[in-house]
Protein backbone atom coordinates (compact mmCIF):
# COMPACT_ATOMS: atom_id res chain seq x y z
CA UNK A 1 0.00 0.00 0.00
CA UNK A 2 1.53 2.95 -1.69
CA UNK A 3 0.82 6.37 0.80
CA UNK A 4 0.31 9.38 -1.40
CA UNK A 5 2.78 11.00 0.80
CA UNK A 6 5.83 8.39 -0.60
CA UNK A 7 5.42 8.51 -4.05
CA UNK A 8 7.17 12.01 -4.82
CA UNK A 9 9.98 10.05 -2.99
CA UNK A 10 10.13 6.43 -4.84
CA UNK A 11 10.14 8.93 -8.12
CA UNK A 12 13.80 9.99 -7.08
CA UNK A 13 16.63 8.50 -9.02
CA UNK A 14 19.89 8.22 -8.12
CA UNK A 15 21.46 10.93 -10.07
CA UNK A 16 24.94 9.01 -10.96
CA UNK A 17 23.89 5.66 -12.03
CA UNK A 18 20.43 7.21 -14.13
CA UNK A 19 23.18 9.89 -16.10
CA UNK A 20 25.62 6.59 -16.14
CA UNK A 21 23.37 4.05 -17.83
CA UNK A 22 21.22 6.58 -20.29
CA UNK A 23 24.47 8.01 -21.69
CA UNK A 24 25.66 4.10 -21.99
CA UNK A 25 22.38 3.71 -24.37
CA UNK A 26 23.07 6.62 -26.29
CA UNK A 27 26.74 5.46 -27.08
CA UNK A 28 25.41 1.91 -27.59
CA UNK A 29 23.03 3.11 -30.17
CA UNK A 30 25.55 4.91 -32.05
CA UNK A 31 27.33 2.13 -32.15
CA UNK A 32 24.99 -0.31 -33.25
CA UNK A 33 24.14 1.64 -35.66
CA UNK A 34 27.32 1.98 -37.12
CA UNK A 35 26.78 5.80 -36.91
CA UNK A 36 28.82 8.60 -36.29
CA UNK A 37 26.77 10.68 -34.01
CA UNK A 38 23.23 11.89 -32.55
CA UNK A 39 21.05 14.69 -34.08
CA UNK A 40 18.61 16.46 -31.84
CA UNK A 41 16.24 19.49 -32.05
CA UNK A 42 17.27 22.05 -29.10
CA UNK A 43 13.52 24.05 -28.62
CA UNK A 44 15.08 25.83 -25.48
CA UNK A 45 12.87 23.13 -23.26
CA UNK A 46 14.30 20.81 -20.56
CA UNK A 47 13.72 17.93 -22.06
CA UNK A 48 15.51 18.77 -24.99
CA UNK A 49 17.82 20.13 -23.11
CA UNK A 50 18.58 16.88 -20.97
CA UNK A 51 18.76 14.69 -23.62
CA UNK A 52 21.38 16.79 -25.61
CA UNK A 53 23.39 16.84 -21.97
CA UNK A 54 22.95 13.53 -22.23
CA UNK A 55 24.18 12.86 -25.78
CA UNK A 56 26.99 15.37 -24.65
CA UNK A 57 28.03 13.15 -21.86
CA UNK A 58 27.52 9.37 -24.43
CA UNK A 59 29.55 10.47 -27.24
CA UNK A 60 31.13 14.30 -26.73
CA UNK A 61 30.49 17.50 -28.14
CA UNK A 62 31.86 17.14 -31.38
CA UNK A 63 29.49 14.26 -32.19
CA UNK A 64 26.37 15.92 -31.43
CA UNK A 65 24.59 17.59 -33.86
CA UNK A 66 22.00 20.44 -32.28
CA UNK A 67 19.55 22.57 -34.40
CA UNK A 68 17.30 25.03 -33.43
CA UNK A 69 13.88 25.31 -35.61
CA UNK A 70 11.72 28.78 -34.50
CA UNK A 71 8.80 29.59 -36.58
CA UNK A 72 7.70 33.15 -36.88
CA UNK A 73 5.03 32.95 -33.43
CA UNK A 74 7.78 31.25 -31.36
CA UNK A 75 8.34 32.42 -28.34
CA UNK A 76 11.69 34.92 -28.24
CA UNK A 77 12.64 33.46 -25.29
CA UNK A 78 12.57 30.31 -26.49
CA UNK A 79 16.06 31.23 -28.92
CA UNK A 80 17.50 32.76 -25.68
CA UNK A 81 17.02 29.46 -24.28
CA UNK A 82 18.19 26.93 -26.63
CA UNK A 83 21.45 29.18 -27.01
CA UNK A 84 22.08 28.67 -23.05
CA UNK A 85 21.78 25.48 -23.30
CA UNK A 86 24.25 25.18 -26.11
CA UNK A 87 26.54 27.21 -24.69
CA UNK A 88 26.35 25.78 -21.77
CA UNK A 89 27.06 22.34 -23.68
CA UNK A 90 29.29 23.34 -25.71
CA UNK A 91 27.25 22.77 -28.93
CA UNK A 92 27.32 24.54 -31.67
CA UNK A 93 23.80 25.33 -32.69
CA UNK A 94 22.14 25.46 -36.10
CA UNK A 95 18.93 27.63 -36.97
CA UNK A 96 16.83 26.80 -39.48
CA UNK A 97 13.26 28.77 -39.62
CA UNK A 98 10.41 26.37 -40.46
CA UNK A 99 8.08 29.24 -41.54
CA UNK A 100 8.24 29.15 -45.51
CA UNK A 101 7.95 25.88 -45.35
CA UNK A 102 4.96 25.27 -42.79
CA UNK A 103 3.16 28.07 -44.60
CA UNK A 104 3.21 27.45 -48.00
CA UNK A 105 1.38 24.41 -47.29
CA UNK A 106 -1.31 26.21 -45.46
CA UNK A 107 -1.77 29.60 -47.50
CA UNK A 108 -1.73 26.68 -50.54
CA UNK A 109 -4.28 24.08 -49.44
CA UNK A 110 -5.68 25.45 -46.52
CA UNK A 111 -5.49 29.20 -45.02
CA UNK A 112 -8.16 28.33 -42.26
CA UNK A 113 -6.54 25.33 -40.54
CA UNK A 114 -6.76 26.06 -36.82
CA UNK A 115 -3.43 26.47 -34.43
CA UNK A 116 -3.64 22.33 -33.24
CA UNK A 117 -3.33 21.11 -37.10
CA UNK A 118 -0.45 24.30 -37.63
CA UNK A 119 1.35 22.97 -34.32
CA UNK A 120 1.55 19.30 -35.62
CA UNK A 121 3.14 20.23 -38.87
CA UNK A 122 5.55 22.24 -37.08
CA UNK A 123 6.03 19.44 -34.90
CA UNK A 124 6.50 17.03 -38.37
CA UNK A 125 8.37 19.41 -40.17
CA UNK A 126 11.18 20.08 -37.81
CA UNK A 127 11.09 15.85 -37.60
CA UNK A 128 11.72 15.84 -41.42
CA UNK A 129 14.46 18.22 -41.44
CA UNK A 130 16.45 16.68 -38.17
CA UNK A 131 15.91 13.33 -40.66
CA UNK A 132 17.00 14.77 -43.65
CA UNK A 133 20.07 15.66 -41.66
CA UNK A 134 20.43 12.44 -39.70
CA UNK A 135 20.82 11.23 -43.74
CA UNK A 136 23.25 13.62 -44.08
CA UNK A 137 25.90 13.37 -41.33
CA UNK A 138 25.26 10.11 -41.35
CA UNK A 139 23.70 10.39 -37.08
CA UNK A 140 20.83 9.17 -35.26
CA UNK A 141 17.70 11.09 -34.39
CA UNK A 142 17.59 11.43 -30.52
CA UNK A 143 14.01 11.59 -28.83
CA UNK A 144 13.03 13.89 -26.83
CA UNK A 145 9.55 13.03 -25.53
CA UNK A 146 9.23 11.99 -22.10
CA UNK A 147 7.19 9.21 -20.69
CA UNK A 148 4.64 11.65 -18.97
CA UNK A 149 3.57 13.40 -22.08
CA UNK A 150 4.33 9.88 -24.28
CA UNK A 151 1.71 8.08 -21.58
CA UNK A 152 -0.65 11.46 -22.30
CA UNK A 153 -0.36 11.55 -25.67
CA UNK A 154 0.82 15.08 -25.68
CA UNK A 155 2.83 14.77 -28.49
CA UNK A 156 2.51 15.20 -32.55
CA UNK A 157 2.37 11.64 -34.16
CA UNK A 158 5.64 11.39 -36.61
CA UNK A 159 6.13 14.62 -34.97
CA UNK A 160 7.86 15.12 -32.22
CA UNK A 161 7.90 11.72 -30.97
CA UNK A 162 9.30 10.44 -34.29
CA UNK A 163 12.96 9.29 -32.89
CA UNK A 164 15.49 6.46 -33.72
CA UNK A 165 16.55 6.34 -30.22
CA UNK A 166 15.21 8.21 -26.80
CA UNK A 167 17.15 8.14 -23.68
CA UNK A 168 14.40 10.05 -21.45
CA UNK A 169 10.99 8.49 -22.62
CA UNK A 170 11.23 6.37 -19.61
CA UNK A 171 11.77 9.34 -17.35
CA UNK A 172 8.73 11.28 -15.79
CA UNK A 173 8.63 14.93 -15.84
CA UNK A 174 9.83 15.73 -12.62
CA UNK A 175 12.80 12.59 -13.05
CA UNK A 176 13.50 14.84 -16.01
CA UNK A 177 13.82 18.04 -13.66
CA UNK A 178 16.00 16.40 -11.10
CA UNK A 179 18.41 14.82 -13.68
CA UNK A 180 18.54 18.33 -15.92
CA UNK A 181 19.32 19.97 -12.52
CA UNK A 182 22.20 17.26 -11.34
CA UNK A 183 24.22 17.89 -15.39
CA UNK A 184 23.90 21.74 -14.57
CA UNK A 185 21.30 22.40 -17.06
CA UNK A 186 20.98 26.49 -16.75
CA UNK A 187 18.14 26.89 -14.28
CA UNK A 188 15.93 29.39 -16.36
CA UNK A 189 15.06 26.42 -18.63
CA UNK A 190 14.32 23.85 -15.87
CA UNK A 191 11.93 26.26 -14.07
CA UNK A 192 10.03 27.60 -16.94
CA UNK A 193 6.60 26.40 -17.50
CA UNK A 194 6.78 23.61 -19.72
CA UNK A 195 5.25 24.30 -23.37
CA UNK A 196 5.38 22.93 -27.28
CA UNK A 197 5.65 26.68 -28.30
CA UNK A 198 3.18 25.82 -31.04
CA UNK A 199 1.25 29.48 -30.41
CA UNK A 200 1.83 32.22 -28.42
CA UNK A 201 1.30 31.59 -24.78
CA UNK A 202 0.88 27.84 -25.02
CA UNK A 203 1.40 25.81 -21.73
CA UNK A 204 1.29 22.20 -21.36
CA UNK A 205 -0.24 22.48 -17.99
CA UNK A 206 -2.40 25.12 -19.26
CA UNK A 207 -3.55 22.75 -22.41
CA UNK A 208 -3.37 19.39 -20.56
CA UNK A 209 -5.89 21.02 -17.29
CA UNK A 210 -3.29 20.03 -14.53
CA UNK A 211 0.29 20.30 -13.34
CA UNK A 212 3.10 17.73 -14.25
CA UNK A 213 4.17 17.34 -10.62
CA UNK A 214 0.40 15.46 -9.64
CA UNK A 215 0.11 13.97 -13.05
CA UNK A 216 3.32 12.25 -12.98
CA UNK A 217 2.11 10.91 -9.18
CA UNK A 218 -1.01 9.32 -10.61
CA UNK A 219 1.05 8.09 -14.09
CA UNK A 220 3.02 6.20 -11.42
CA UNK A 221 0.01 4.88 -9.55
CA UNK A 222 -1.70 3.83 -12.11
CA UNK A 223 1.08 2.65 -15.48
CA UNK A 224 3.62 1.29 -12.61
CA UNK A 225 2.01 0.33 -9.92
CA UNK A 226 -1.63 -1.24 -11.25
CA UNK A 227 -3.45 0.93 -9.20
CA UNK A 228 -7.11 1.52 -10.09
CA UNK A 229 -8.59 4.84 -10.83
CA UNK A 230 -10.81 4.53 -7.87
CA UNK A 231 -7.42 3.27 -5.60
CA UNK A 232 -5.49 6.51 -6.94
CA UNK A 233 -8.35 8.89 -5.91
CA UNK A 234 -8.90 7.43 -2.43
CA UNK A 235 -5.19 8.55 -2.09
CA UNK A 236 -6.49 12.03 -2.44
CA UNK A 237 -5.99 12.94 -5.74
CA UNK A 238 -8.07 15.05 -7.40
CA UNK A 239 -11.24 13.14 -8.95
CA UNK A 240 -11.60 15.36 -11.70
CA UNK A 241 -7.57 14.94 -12.79
CA UNK A 242 -7.52 11.50 -12.41
CA UNK A 243 -10.32 10.87 -15.09
CA UNK A 244 -8.83 13.16 -17.32
CA UNK A 245 -5.79 11.63 -17.22
CA UNK A 246 -7.37 7.90 -17.81
CA UNK A 247 -8.77 9.23 -20.83
CA UNK A 248 -5.89 10.66 -22.20
CA UNK A 249 -3.88 7.85 -21.40
CA UNK A 250 -6.58 5.66 -22.80
CA UNK A 251 -7.22 7.50 -26.10
CA UNK A 252 -3.42 8.01 -27.03
CA UNK A 253 -2.28 4.47 -27.03
CA UNK A 254 -2.21 4.93 -30.88
CA UNK A 255 0.70 6.84 -30.87
CA UNK A 256 2.57 4.29 -28.48
CA UNK A 257 1.88 1.57 -30.70
CA UNK A 258 4.07 2.54 -34.37
CA UNK A 259 4.04 0.23 -37.39
CA UNK A 260 0.68 -1.80 -36.86
CA UNK A 261 0.95 -4.02 -39.39
CA UNK A 262 -2.49 -5.61 -40.35
CA UNK A 263 -1.26 -9.44 -40.70
CA UNK A 264 -1.96 -12.37 -43.60
CA UNK A 265 0.91 -14.22 -44.00
CA UNK A 266 1.64 -16.02 -40.57
CA UNK A 267 5.16 -14.02 -40.78
CA UNK A 268 4.42 -10.75 -40.18
CA UNK A 269 6.93 -7.79 -39.06
CA UNK A 270 6.96 -7.42 -35.37
CA UNK A 271 4.24 -9.63 -34.74
CA UNK A 272 5.51 -13.26 -36.01
CA UNK A 273 9.33 -11.78 -36.82
CA UNK A 274 10.88 -10.01 -33.45
CA UNK A 275 14.32 -9.29 -34.92
CA UNK A 276 15.89 -7.21 -32.18
CA UNK A 277 17.19 -4.04 -33.68
CA UNK A 278 20.37 -4.43 -31.71
CA UNK B 1 39.35 -39.06 -10.05
CA UNK B 2 41.29 -35.58 -9.27
CA UNK B 3 42.27 -34.22 -5.70
CA UNK B 4 40.11 -32.55 -3.84
CA UNK B 5 40.75 -29.27 -3.25
CA UNK B 6 39.40 -26.66 -1.12
CA UNK B 7 41.04 -23.19 -1.83
CA UNK B 8 39.79 -22.02 -5.40
CA UNK B 9 40.41 -18.79 -6.89
CA UNK B 10 37.04 -17.85 -8.49
CA UNK B 11 36.78 -14.74 -11.70
CA UNK B 12 33.20 -13.41 -12.71
CA UNK B 13 33.69 -11.95 -15.84
CA UNK B 14 30.61 -9.30 -15.95
CA UNK B 15 30.83 -8.39 -19.41
CA UNK B 16 28.65 -7.13 -22.39
CA UNK B 17 27.78 -8.96 -25.05
CA UNK B 18 26.81 -8.38 -29.09
CA UNK B 19 23.45 -9.57 -29.75
CA UNK B 20 23.34 -12.55 -32.00
CA UNK B 21 26.98 -12.38 -33.08
CA UNK B 22 28.60 -15.83 -32.19
CA UNK B 23 32.01 -14.96 -33.05
CA UNK B 24 32.32 -11.32 -31.97
CA UNK B 25 31.56 -13.27 -28.37
CA UNK B 26 33.78 -16.11 -29.07
CA UNK B 27 36.70 -13.64 -29.71
CA UNK B 28 35.57 -11.63 -26.01
CA UNK B 29 35.22 -14.05 -24.16
CA UNK B 30 38.74 -15.48 -25.34
CA UNK B 31 40.35 -11.96 -24.13
CA UNK B 32 38.55 -12.12 -20.68
CA UNK B 33 39.90 -16.04 -20.35
CA UNK B 34 43.43 -14.74 -21.07
CA UNK B 35 43.02 -11.63 -18.60
CA UNK B 36 41.87 -14.45 -16.06
CA UNK B 37 44.55 -16.82 -16.58
CA UNK B 38 46.86 -14.19 -16.33
CA UNK B 39 45.41 -13.37 -12.82
CA UNK B 40 45.69 -17.23 -11.60
CA UNK B 41 41.43 -18.04 -12.09
CA UNK B 42 40.72 -21.15 -11.62
CA UNK B 43 37.07 -21.18 -12.29
CA UNK B 44 36.23 -18.36 -14.05
CA UNK B 45 32.31 -17.55 -15.09
CA UNK B 46 30.65 -15.86 -17.57
CA UNK B 47 27.04 -14.39 -17.27
CA UNK B 48 24.04 -16.08 -18.95
CA UNK B 49 23.68 -16.36 -22.52
CA UNK B 50 26.96 -14.81 -22.90
CA UNK B 51 27.90 -16.52 -26.30
CA UNK B 52 24.95 -14.74 -28.11
CA UNK B 53 23.32 -12.45 -25.92
CA UNK B 54 20.21 -12.37 -24.08
CA UNK B 55 17.06 -10.96 -26.05
CA UNK B 56 17.63 -12.89 -29.06
CA UNK B 57 13.23 -13.34 -29.90
CA UNK B 58 13.09 -14.54 -33.25
CA UNK B 59 16.53 -14.91 -33.71
CA UNK B 60 17.39 -17.70 -31.29
CA UNK B 61 17.24 -20.18 -33.60
CA UNK B 62 19.87 -19.08 -35.63
CA UNK B 63 22.74 -19.03 -32.97
CA UNK B 64 21.62 -22.64 -31.32
CA UNK B 65 24.66 -25.13 -31.38
CA UNK B 66 25.61 -28.42 -30.59
CA UNK B 67 28.23 -27.43 -28.13
CA UNK B 68 29.89 -31.60 -28.31
CA UNK B 69 30.78 -30.63 -32.07
CA UNK B 70 30.64 -26.72 -31.73
CA UNK B 71 33.64 -25.31 -33.17
CA UNK B 72 32.66 -22.16 -31.26
CA UNK B 73 33.17 -24.36 -27.92
CA UNK B 74 35.80 -26.24 -29.55
CA UNK B 75 38.12 -22.90 -29.18
CA UNK B 76 36.73 -22.17 -25.75
CA UNK B 77 37.82 -25.89 -24.40
CA UNK B 78 41.49 -25.45 -26.25
CA UNK B 79 41.71 -21.71 -24.91
CA UNK B 80 41.15 -22.69 -21.08
CA UNK B 81 43.26 -25.81 -20.42
CA UNK B 82 43.94 -25.92 -16.79
CA UNK B 83 40.76 -23.41 -16.02
CA UNK B 84 37.52 -24.55 -15.29
CA UNK B 85 34.95 -21.81 -17.20
CA UNK B 86 31.32 -21.27 -17.29
CA UNK B 87 29.65 -20.03 -20.59
CA UNK B 88 25.81 -19.65 -21.81
CA UNK B 89 24.53 -20.59 -25.16
CA UNK B 90 21.77 -21.60 -26.69
CA UNK B 91 21.81 -25.15 -27.11
CA UNK B 92 20.15 -26.84 -29.53
CA UNK B 93 19.88 -30.88 -28.76
CA UNK B 94 18.86 -34.18 -30.98
CA UNK B 95 14.80 -33.39 -31.47
CA UNK B 96 15.53 -29.83 -32.29
CA UNK B 97 14.24 -28.50 -28.53
CA UNK B 98 16.10 -25.02 -27.82
CA UNK B 99 17.41 -24.63 -24.31
CA UNK B 100 19.22 -21.66 -22.51
CA UNK B 101 22.25 -23.82 -21.21
CA UNK B 102 25.53 -22.81 -19.04
CA UNK B 103 28.42 -25.15 -20.06
CA UNK B 104 31.01 -26.28 -18.08
CA UNK B 105 34.56 -26.05 -19.70
CA UNK B 106 37.67 -28.16 -17.89
CA UNK B 107 40.97 -29.90 -18.76
CA UNK B 108 39.07 -29.58 -22.39
CA UNK B 109 36.05 -31.11 -21.87
CA UNK B 110 32.56 -30.15 -21.23
CA UNK B 111 32.04 -31.45 -18.13
CA UNK B 112 28.83 -30.30 -17.12
CA UNK B 113 25.22 -28.90 -18.46
CA UNK B 114 22.73 -27.09 -16.92
CA UNK B 115 19.87 -26.74 -19.16
CA UNK B 116 17.81 -23.82 -17.06
CA UNK B 117 14.74 -25.09 -16.02
CA UNK B 118 12.65 -21.90 -14.99
CA UNK B 119 12.22 -20.01 -18.05
CA UNK B 120 10.29 -16.48 -16.95
CA UNK B 121 7.59 -15.19 -19.61
CA UNK B 122 5.64 -12.72 -17.88
CA UNK B 123 7.09 -8.90 -18.07
CA UNK B 124 9.57 -8.08 -20.46
CA UNK B 125 10.32 -11.49 -20.28
CA UNK B 126 9.46 -14.12 -23.15
CA UNK B 127 11.72 -17.21 -22.52
CA UNK B 128 9.36 -19.76 -22.91
CA UNK B 129 8.64 -18.97 -26.58
CA UNK B 130 11.72 -19.23 -27.72
CA UNK B 131 13.43 -21.95 -25.32
CA UNK B 132 12.46 -25.52 -23.55
CA UNK B 133 12.79 -25.82 -20.30
CA UNK B 134 15.67 -28.22 -18.30
CA UNK B 135 14.31 -30.98 -16.30
CA UNK B 136 16.69 -32.32 -14.90
CA UNK B 137 19.38 -30.96 -12.14
CA UNK B 138 22.59 -32.28 -11.84
CA UNK B 139 25.92 -31.80 -9.50
CA UNK B 140 28.85 -30.67 -11.57
CA UNK B 141 32.10 -31.19 -10.48
CA UNK B 142 34.50 -28.75 -9.63
CA UNK B 143 38.29 -29.91 -8.87
CA UNK B 144 36.86 -32.67 -7.37
CA UNK B 145 34.14 -31.06 -5.42
CA UNK B 146 30.56 -30.70 -5.60
CA UNK B 147 29.85 -27.43 -7.77
CA UNK B 148 26.07 -26.09 -8.26
CA UNK B 149 25.98 -24.37 -11.67
CA UNK B 150 22.22 -21.85 -12.18
CA UNK B 151 20.66 -20.02 -14.14
CA UNK B 152 19.21 -16.80 -13.04
CA UNK B 153 15.06 -17.36 -12.57
CA UNK B 154 16.27 -21.02 -11.20
CA UNK B 155 17.29 -18.44 -8.63
CA UNK B 156 13.86 -17.17 -7.77
CA UNK B 157 12.75 -20.28 -6.75
CA UNK B 158 14.31 -22.08 -3.57
CA UNK B 159 14.38 -25.15 -4.27
CA UNK B 160 17.38 -25.83 -7.04
CA UNK B 161 19.98 -24.13 -4.88
CA UNK B 162 18.79 -26.07 -1.93
CA UNK B 163 18.66 -29.40 -3.48
CA UNK B 164 22.35 -28.81 -4.50
CA UNK B 165 23.42 -27.52 -1.05
CA UNK B 166 21.45 -30.86 0.21
CA UNK B 167 23.52 -33.14 -2.27
CA UNK B 168 26.46 -31.63 -1.11
CA UNK B 169 27.48 -28.37 -2.69
CA UNK B 170 29.17 -25.82 -1.13
CA UNK B 171 29.63 -23.58 -4.23
CA UNK B 172 26.96 -22.47 -5.76
CA UNK B 173 27.26 -20.31 -9.32
CA UNK B 174 24.37 -18.58 -10.92
CA UNK B 175 25.15 -16.62 -14.13
CA UNK B 176 22.61 -14.18 -15.17
CA UNK B 177 21.26 -11.54 -17.60
CA UNK B 178 19.04 -9.75 -15.50
CA UNK B 179 17.66 -6.91 -17.00
CA UNK B 180 18.00 -3.74 -14.51
CA UNK B 181 16.27 -0.56 -12.68
CA UNK B 182 17.40 2.30 -11.22
CA UNK B 183 15.71 4.06 -8.22
CA UNK B 184 16.92 6.31 -5.57
CA UNK B 185 19.41 4.67 -3.71
CA UNK B 186 22.99 3.61 -5.12
CA UNK B 187 22.40 0.45 -5.27
CA UNK B 188 19.83 0.01 -8.53
CA UNK B 189 17.02 -1.93 -7.02
CA UNK B 190 17.11 -4.69 -8.89
CA UNK B 191 20.24 -5.73 -7.24
CA UNK B 192 18.65 -5.35 -3.65
CA UNK B 193 16.37 -7.90 -4.83
CA UNK B 194 19.47 -10.39 -6.00
CA UNK B 195 21.56 -9.75 -2.97
CA UNK B 196 18.77 -10.09 -0.90
CA UNK B 197 18.70 -13.61 -2.26
CA UNK B 198 22.13 -14.61 -2.71
CA UNK B 199 22.92 -13.47 0.87
CA UNK B 200 19.59 -15.21 2.18
CA UNK B 201 20.96 -18.60 0.35
CA UNK B 202 23.98 -18.59 1.42
CA UNK B 203 23.07 -18.61 4.80
CA UNK B 204 20.15 -21.12 4.79
CA UNK B 205 22.06 -23.26 2.57
CA UNK B 206 25.65 -22.45 4.40
CA UNK B 207 27.40 -22.39 1.05
CA UNK B 208 29.52 -19.81 -1.37
CA UNK B 209 27.03 -18.36 -3.66
CA UNK B 210 28.68 -16.32 -6.72
CA UNK B 211 26.48 -14.32 -8.66
CA UNK B 212 27.87 -13.15 -12.27
CA UNK B 213 25.55 -10.55 -14.43
CA UNK B 214 26.16 -9.13 -17.36
CA UNK B 215 26.29 -5.03 -18.42
CA UNK B 216 25.41 -3.37 -21.49
CA UNK B 217 22.17 -2.38 -23.63
CA UNK B 218 20.00 -4.33 -25.35
CA UNK B 219 17.19 -3.07 -27.03
CA UNK B 220 16.43 -0.34 -24.31
CA UNK B 221 16.87 -2.58 -21.74
CA UNK B 222 20.61 -2.61 -19.67
CA UNK B 223 21.83 -5.08 -17.25
CA UNK B 224 23.01 -3.72 -14.20
CA UNK B 225 26.51 -5.75 -13.21
CA UNK B 226 27.08 -5.82 -9.69
CA UNK B 227 28.33 -9.36 -9.75
CA UNK B 228 29.11 -10.70 -6.36
CA UNK B 229 30.48 -13.19 -4.09
CA UNK B 230 28.86 -14.35 -1.09
CA UNK B 231 30.83 -16.38 2.30
CA UNK B 232 28.55 -19.18 3.86
CA UNK B 233 26.45 -17.04 6.25
CA UNK B 234 25.41 -14.48 3.97
CA UNK B 235 28.48 -11.75 4.41
CA UNK B 236 29.30 -10.39 1.25
CA UNK B 237 32.85 -11.04 0.24
CA UNK B 238 33.38 -8.56 -3.01
CA UNK B 239 31.27 -6.66 -5.39
CA UNK B 240 32.16 -5.87 -9.16
CA UNK B 241 30.93 -2.39 -10.08
CA UNK B 242 27.52 -1.46 -11.86
CA UNK B 243 27.50 -0.67 -15.28
CA UNK B 244 30.64 -1.60 -16.71
CA UNK B 245 32.77 -4.50 -17.85
CA UNK B 246 35.04 -6.25 -14.91
CA UNK B 247 36.65 -8.54 -14.06
CA UNK B 248 35.83 -9.59 -9.91
CA UNK B 249 38.43 -12.14 -8.52
CA UNK B 250 38.84 -13.67 -5.13
CA UNK B 251 39.94 -16.64 -3.46
CA UNK B 252 37.63 -18.92 -1.74
CA UNK B 253 38.08 -21.97 0.73
CA UNK B 254 34.96 -24.46 1.23
CA UNK B 255 36.12 -25.44 4.30
CA UNK B 256 34.65 -21.93 5.30
CA UNK B 257 31.15 -23.79 4.64
CA UNK B 258 32.19 -26.45 6.78
CA UNK B 259 33.98 -24.62 9.49
CA UNK B 260 29.78 -22.72 9.41
CA UNK B 261 27.88 -26.26 9.14
CA UNK B 262 29.90 -27.93 12.13
CA UNK B 263 28.24 -24.51 14.15
CA UNK B 264 25.13 -24.02 12.13
CA UNK B 265 23.89 -27.55 10.90
CA UNK B 266 20.78 -26.32 9.77
CA UNK B 267 21.71 -28.60 6.27
CA UNK B 268 21.92 -31.37 8.35
CA UNK B 269 18.54 -30.81 10.29
CA UNK B 270 16.54 -30.37 7.83
CA UNK B 271 13.87 -32.99 7.60
CA UNK B 272 11.33 -34.51 4.95
CA UNK B 273 9.16 -36.15 7.34
CA UNK B 274 6.80 -33.07 8.52
CA UNK B 275 3.28 -33.63 8.15
CA UNK B 276 0.94 -31.03 6.51
CA UNK B 277 -2.37 -31.14 8.52
CA UNK B 278 -5.70 -29.81 6.85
Amino acid sequence: MIRKDEVAGRLKLNEALAVAALADFLRDGVENAGCTGLVLGLSGGVDSALAAALAVRAIGTERVHAFFLPYRSSEPQSAVDAGAVAAKLGLKLTSIDITPQVDIYFDRVDPQADRVRRGNKMARERMTILFDQSKKLGALVTGTSNKSEILLGYSTVFGDNASSLNPIGDLYKQQVWQLARHLGIPEQVVTKRPSADLWPGQTSEGELGFEYAMADEVLYLMFDQGLTADEVVDRGYPEAVVARIVHLERANRFKRRLMLIARLSGSAINLDREIPRD
Amino acid sequence: MQERRSKIKVGLAQIDARLGDLEFNLAHHLEWIGQARAEGVELLLFPELSLTGYRLLHLTPRVAIHPETSPIIARLREAAPGMAVVVGCVEEDDNGALYNSALLLEGGEISHVHRKLYLPTYGIFQEGRFFSEGRKLRMAKLFGNPFGVLICEDFWHSDPAEKLARHGAKLIGIVSASPGRIGPDEMPPSQEAWESLTRASALLNTAWIVYCGRVGWEEGTFYTGGSHIVRPGGELLARAPYLEEHLLTAEIDLREADRLRWRLPILADERSDIEWVE
